[in-house]
């Protein structure tokens, strides 16, 4: 088949990204707005604007029926679903299926296998890959305590339906554990409404390495080499690169290798991503598969020179893979950067606002993927993130430097951003050397958020000078008065 | 007519005044002359003060100027000094809890009357998909804790308030 109309089921950044592709592909567009939601790049980009309805924004977004339904009225052949809301759900890919709606990703088997975390990872420890020691609840719930025991300290508590972060416990003595596991079902309870639990062996200092691959559905799979993303807050990445500065050219073969081989033993189709635990040693596990776009693809493209929304749109079209493992470069290094709205002096409390002047940076090796306009509002309806940096550079060292000039002319005005805090994180010592693990931004919290030189001073001069109420008093003060001083009136 | 200026969480209270050639920013810390120009870039200017010549962007919105200036954003909140003293400040900062975004009440973990000592939690909220453990800011007894588990509230809003220490 041919995809001739496609609606991106998503918004933000990642809908304004799939947008440009398929418009240079001379696919025509589509793309949802939910009717309390304020313009975006994306609305600008699409042939078409449908308005979709719901209690909340994101309730919209979720909503199948509506979509599904919308996609239909207005004749799209195929259905992009972005990252995030509907991208790995089982029950949009059937119901789209049913409409007789090409879902561009893969079949709803293999995302609800992947989905399932214990399910996965017996399906790929039973295929011969490498997974961390573990014990899972369901195997035998009576025994669970004591086969967590076994696995031995450290270990980490996760929820079974889990991501994100969320409900995970490091336990590292034997007396936590068992309230530990309560607490940890409490939370996968309430997060994902199911209490299920399993246990793995805690690597201390890990890097999260995960590896890009591309199927055709047939059981013809290419990897597009790896990223690394340990710079995490809250489990959540903020900086992702390629190539990874961890690996040797044997390990990064070896890596990328059993990442291909395990989409292979699934009959991948489309574009995913398989996470690996990296440890200090140089093993790796297993971690899960994200069956679709990731939001840190872009670093992949700038190395690749491969603009992976067109394979994935080739692939749903079954036109098959459009290259060779030997045809995919890995050429110089990318560094990418989630702009987002939170001030890191507080936790990364998530920030709102009016965005009173946007100036994104331009320049060789310079790709800004974002999601607002200039004059727009930053609202708690959606993630924090606002925009995605990604630079490109020969070597590791100028792409770091071409971030930290980028980062630094990213002027976003009304809203507090992280952009100073990427900055700290690009030009602290630990990450030039690559000397980093998943824990390194809460093991380098105050140094990273060190205040700076003291420009009280200037800063006040600026902001007594624009106060037009302020200058226009001064003004209007005579001569002889405004000499002496501290008037009032 | 003064302004407070607030960085950072510090305030200082200024005023700006003419000498006949140009502008001067008083300070408690003394007297600096300064002189800021439009340049072409959208909201840029040109500082000139403390014999620094500064290129910088700027937006004023309704309580605080944004400036971006050498790589770096900041926000400095502005108050107007008469107003304060109206009381239409916040003021008495410490006797509560007030959202620092829109969000909806996960938990609630006190009631009036209640004594709490600092740094007890005392709700959960949820905001952005995150959640935020808030805490008392000192020691004292709660007065009003006006929202319950599940319910919305808006920028600002007072989430819990303590009795006063003269109570």
């Amino acid at each position: 088949m041919t995809i001739s109309k496609l609606l991106v089921a998503n918004r933000g950044e990642i809908a304004a990204r799939v947008l440009r592709t398929a418009r240079v592909k001379g696919i025509r567009t589509a793309v949802l707005r939910h009717s309390s939601e304020q313009e975006g790049p994306a609305h600008l980009i699409a042939d078409e604007v449908v308005t979709i309805e719901g209690p909340t924004p994101v309730a919209a977004y979720l909503d199948i029926p509506q979509i599904v339904e919308v996609a239909q009225r207005i004749g799209a052949d195929a259905v992009h679903p972005g990252y995030g809301f509907l991208s790995e759900n089982a029950g949009f890919v059937a119901a789209l299926e049913k409409a007789g709606v090409t879902f561009v990703g893969p079949t709803s088997e293999v995302i609800d296998l992947m989905g399932d975390k214990i399910r996965a990872r017996a399906f790929v420890e039973e295929r011969g890959f490498p997974v961390a020691p573990s014990a899972i609840e369901d195997d035998d719930p009576a025994t669970f305590v004591e086969r967590s025991r076994a696995v031995g300290y450290p270990l980490l508590i996760k929820p079974s339906a889990g991501g994100g972060g969320k409900g995970m416990r490091v336990v590292r003595e034997d007396g936590a554990l068992e309230s530990e596991i309560e607490t940890a079902r409490r939370e996968g309870e309430r997060y994902f409404g199911d209490g299920r639990l399993f246990v793995e062996r805690y690597i201390e200092r890990p890097r999260h390495i995960e590896v890009q691959v591309m199927g055709d559905g047939q059981g013809n799979v290419v990897h597009f080499w790896e990223r690394e993303c340990s710079i995490q807050r809250r489990f959540q990445k903020i900086i992702e690169e390629t190539p990874s500065p961890a690996l040797t050219p044997e390990q990064r073969d070896e890596i990328c290798e059993t990442a291909a081989g395990i989409a292979r033993a699934v009959k991948y189709r489309g574009a995913g991503t398989v996470e690996f635990i990296y440890a200090q040693d140089g093993s790796f596990y297993f971690l899960e598969m994200n069956t679709r776009l990731q939001v840190e693809h872009p670093v992949t493209e700038m190395v690749t020179g491969f603009d992976l929304v067109a394979e994935q749109l080739r692939i749903a079209a079954g036109e098959g893979l459009s290259a060779a493992q030997a045809d995919i470069p890995q050429t110089g290094h990318s560094i990418e950067l989630r702009i987002c709205a939170e001030d890191a002096t507080e936790d990364f409390r998530p920030a709102i606002g009016d965005i009173l002047l946007l100036d994104e940076p331009r320049g060789e090796g310079v790709r800004v993927d974002s999601g607002i306009l200039d004059g727009g509002k930053v609202t708690t309806d959606f993630d924090p993130m606002l925009s995605k940096l990604i630079v490109h550079g020969p070597d590791r060292a100028e792409a770091i430097a071409r971030a930290r000039q980028a980062v630094q002319n990213y002027v976003i005005l009304g809203v507090t951003t992280n952009t100073g805090y990427l900055d700290a994180i690009l030009a602290h010592p630990d990450f030039a050397s690559g000397d980093v693990s998943t824990g390194f931004l809460a093991e380098q919290a105050d140094t990273l958020t060190a205040p700076g030189e003291d420009v009280s001073d200037l800063l006040m001069a600026v902001a007594a000078l624009s106060d037009e109420r302020l200058v226009n008093d001064v003004m209007q003060i005579p001569e002889m008065h405004r000499k002496m001083g501290g008037w009032r009136n | 007519m003064r302004r407070i200026f607030q960085i950072d969480g510090d305030e200082t209270e200024c005023w700006l005044s003419h000498d006949g050639s140009g502008m001067i920013l008083n300070t408690p810390d003394g007297a600096i002359p300064c002189r800021l120009d439009p340049t072409g870039l959208p909201g840029g200017h040109e500082l000139r003060a403390k014999g620094r010549v500064q290129d910088v962007r700027l937006a004023v919105g309704p309580d605080a100027t944004f400036v971006h200036m050498n790589g770096r954003t900041y926000a400095i909140g502005r108050v107007d000094p008469s107003e304060r003293l109206a009381g239409n400040d916040s003021g008495a900062a410490d006797d509560r809890i007030v959202a620092p975004m829109p969000g909806v009440v996960v938990s609630v973990n006190a009631k009036p009357g209640d004594h709490v000592k600092e740094g007890q939690p005392l709700l959960v909220i949820e905001s952005m998909k995150l959640e935020t453990s808030l805490t008392a800011p000192r020691d004292g007894v709660i007065a009003e804790m006006p929202f319950a588990a599940g319910d919305s509230f808006g920028l600002k809003a007072t989430l819990a308030l303590l009795a006063s220490e003269e109570d």
